[in-house]
């Protein structure tokens, strides 16, 4: 079993002395707890092959919810540097730009009452989830075009989708620059273009949700989260274009990777210089996908507003404002310490602190707003970003809870219809075509989002401002 | 023969033939059989489809995955179950094949195959490869 070294009271570390093929050390935010779920996978094994990578930086880092994943572990990042240190699709993962989006209402729980469950139905209605459901925006090829380029903006300018406010408050506007229709495949193009506005399906979800406790004060004001509000949290991401986007740069850049001098300790790895034509045609078509997931996640909102308005009337709806959006799968160039490095997070949210000039205005003395989704039937987490970050993690925090056991183990212990009686029975009303897919994101299969979020707290990297208790879950 | 293996978030495919060829027919089976189990009713009809499928690879390892990928995409955007080869020509690191199969309602169940631990081997005989499918 691998050796880890406690740096501090949150930090392990594999030293890059561990293997010879590492160029930098292999480090995990955790606590012994953590760390026993942790070394039951091949996770920590994956993350030195990260620190293998050329140009890699500082060290290999993981997130406590970090999980088997193939080439980077989920809950990996690492940053590399320009012009020969490599970009890795595989660091990015195949749903490019899955991420989260919170909108908050103007009602409370308790005013919700017993329109909950219409409310429910009426969005599982509207919102394409699992098997069969066509998209609910149809787009044709110019229009995909500008959606790639423009993202969640490009939408509202041709659809009427969403508004500036939830464009304003966006990672990085919704839209990241140097994306280019013509990297992107045209079968990829073919799986995105039935599926703009659906959720999918696996651990994406529509949930409807209250904030049960408010535990910083300011920041939750500056976000606009009132004690017992009605909040929605969206996760979803790229849909079949994304994943196409990273099959294909996956399968071109392995087969050049020898002729860069390369040698990887899994083909997941697949990278090339961050100079080479295939990286540069890699983020354009990687930033095509992000924008599309954050369009996807745009109109999925859009449905969800129609739903409010429908059940609970036209002011209801217009004061459902979008709290913010994060992306936890993406590479970006940012600067620390002096130089721009390409930050890749597969599983990893950005957490930008106070002062941050990426952070809309009326949130920059909070610090940006980071979702962090419970497993279902469990709490959902809103941190702010904290200058921990900026030190210790390439400004990132976690993502989620992170699996801890297979989709069939899950399934074996507990059936789909005695979980939605039992979620039904905590006051969780269930929307979800399939009882075999409930079985398998049971709560019991994911780490305790708590303790990931204690963990990262402890480690300054972000602070809890308050706790979402799910009312509603749409899931395909 | 072939095997699921499942992980935290992965399924992990064991194949196992007398030969090569018999790795893509195995890996079809396979395919199908995880597709069928989730396959809804509704839309699904009966009658035979075919389906053309070539692909072209550095080895035959990657080749196997290719492969998967094409039935896997065409699950994705046709709802195809894929049920048996009718024809398969592997020669080199190409392959073309005719595919039967049928309709039915499919979740986007395969968002990718996988080159992480893919392998294909000659062991005792035996002809075994295995492949990573991000489901």
């Amino acid at each position: 079993m691998t050796e880890l070294r406690q740096l501090d009271e949150t930090l392990w570390e594999i030293p890059a002395s561990d293997r010879p093929d590492m160029r930098v050390p292999a480090r995990v935010f955790a606590d012994p707890e953590l760390l026993d779920a942790i070394r039951t996978d091949r996770s920590l094994e994956q993350l030195q092959n990260v620190a293998t990578l050329p140009g890699v930086i500082g060290a290999a880092l993981a997130m406590p919810d970090i999980h088997q994943g193939y080439g980077f572990p989920v809950g990996g990042l690492a940053a590399t540097e320009p012009p020969d240190g490599v970009v890795s699709p595989g660091g990015v993962g195949y749903d490019i730009n899955c991420g989260v989006r919170l909108l908050a209402t103007a009602i409370t729980a308790d005013e919700l009452g017993d329109r909950k469950e219409t409310l429910v139905h009426e969005i599982a209605r509207l919102v394409p989830a699992g098997a069969g459901r066509e998209a609910a925006v149809k787009l044709n090829g110019t229009e995909l075009d500008r959606v790639l380029r423009g993202g969640p903006a490009a939408l509202l300018e041709l659809r009427g989708i969403g508004t500036d406010d939830d464009v304003e408050h966006t990672e990085s506007g919704g839209r990241l620059d140097g994306a280019d229709p013509d990297t992107v495949s045209p079968r990829a193009r073919q799986r995105g273009s039935g599926q703009l506005g659906t959720v999918g399906s696996g651990n994406h979800f529509v949930e409807l949700q209250r904030v049960a406790r408010v535990l910083d004060e300011p920041c939750a004001q500056s976000y606009g989260l009132e004690p017992d509000a009605v909040t929605v949290l969206i996760h979803s991401g790229s849909r079949g274009l994304g994943h196409q986007v990273c099959t294909d740069y996956v399968k071109r850049m392995d087969a050049n990777v020898a002729r860069h001098g390369i040698e990887l300790p899994d083909r997941q790895l697949a990278c090339a210089p961050l100079s080479a034509p295939e990286s540069q045609d890699y983020l354009g078509a990687m930033a095509a996908a992000a924008n599309f997931a954050w369009a996807n996640r745009a109109a999925i909102a859009h449905s969800v507003r129609k739903a409010i308005r429908t059940v609970l009337g036209t002011e209801a709806a217009a004061s459902t404002r979008q709290v913010y959006d994060v992306a936890h799968n993406v590479a970006k160039l940012e600067p620390y310490g002096g130089r721009e490095l390409c930050v890749h997070r597969k599983g990893a949210t950005r957490a930008f602190p106070p002062g941050h000039d990426e952070i809309p205005p009326d949130y920059r003395e909070a610090g940006q707003p980071v979702f962090i989704p419970g497993s279902m039937g469990t709490s959902s987490f809103v941190l702010a970003g904290r200058q921990g970050s900026m030190q210790r993690s390439f400004g990132s925090t976690c993502h989620g809870a992170g699996r801890r056991m297979s989709r069939t183990g899950a399934r074996k212990r507990v059936q789909g219809a005695e979980l939605r009686r039992q979620l039904e029975a905590d006051g969780i009303t269930v929307r979800c075509s399939s009882n075999r897919g409930l079985a398998e994101e049971a709560p019991f299969a994911y780490k305790d989002v708590e303790s990931v979020v204690e963990i990262v707290e402890r480690a300054g990297l972000a602070r809890r401002v308050a706790q979402l208790r799910p009312i509603g879950v749409v899931k395909g | 023969m072939y095997r699921w293996v499942e992980h935290t978030g992965e399924l992990e495919l064991e194949l196992e033939a007398r030969s090569e060829r018999g790795l893509f027919q195995e890996a079809l089976a396979a395919l199908g059989g995880l597709l069928s189990e989730r396959a809804g009713d509704e839309g699904a009809d009966a009658s035979s489809v075919l389906h053309q499928v070539s692909a072209s690879a550095p080895d035959r390892a990657t080749l196997l995955a290719e492969w998967l990928s094409e039935l896997a995409y065409l699950a994705e955007s046709a709802g195809f179950v894929p049920d048996r080869v009718e024809r398969l020509e592997v020669s080199g690191n190409a392959l073309d094949a005719t595919v039967v199969g049928h309709r039915a309602s499919l979740p986007h169940l395969v968002k990718a195959v996988t080159y992480h631990r893919l392998g294909m081997w000659d062991e005792d005989e035996t002809w075994r490869a295995r492949v990573i499918l991000d489901v």
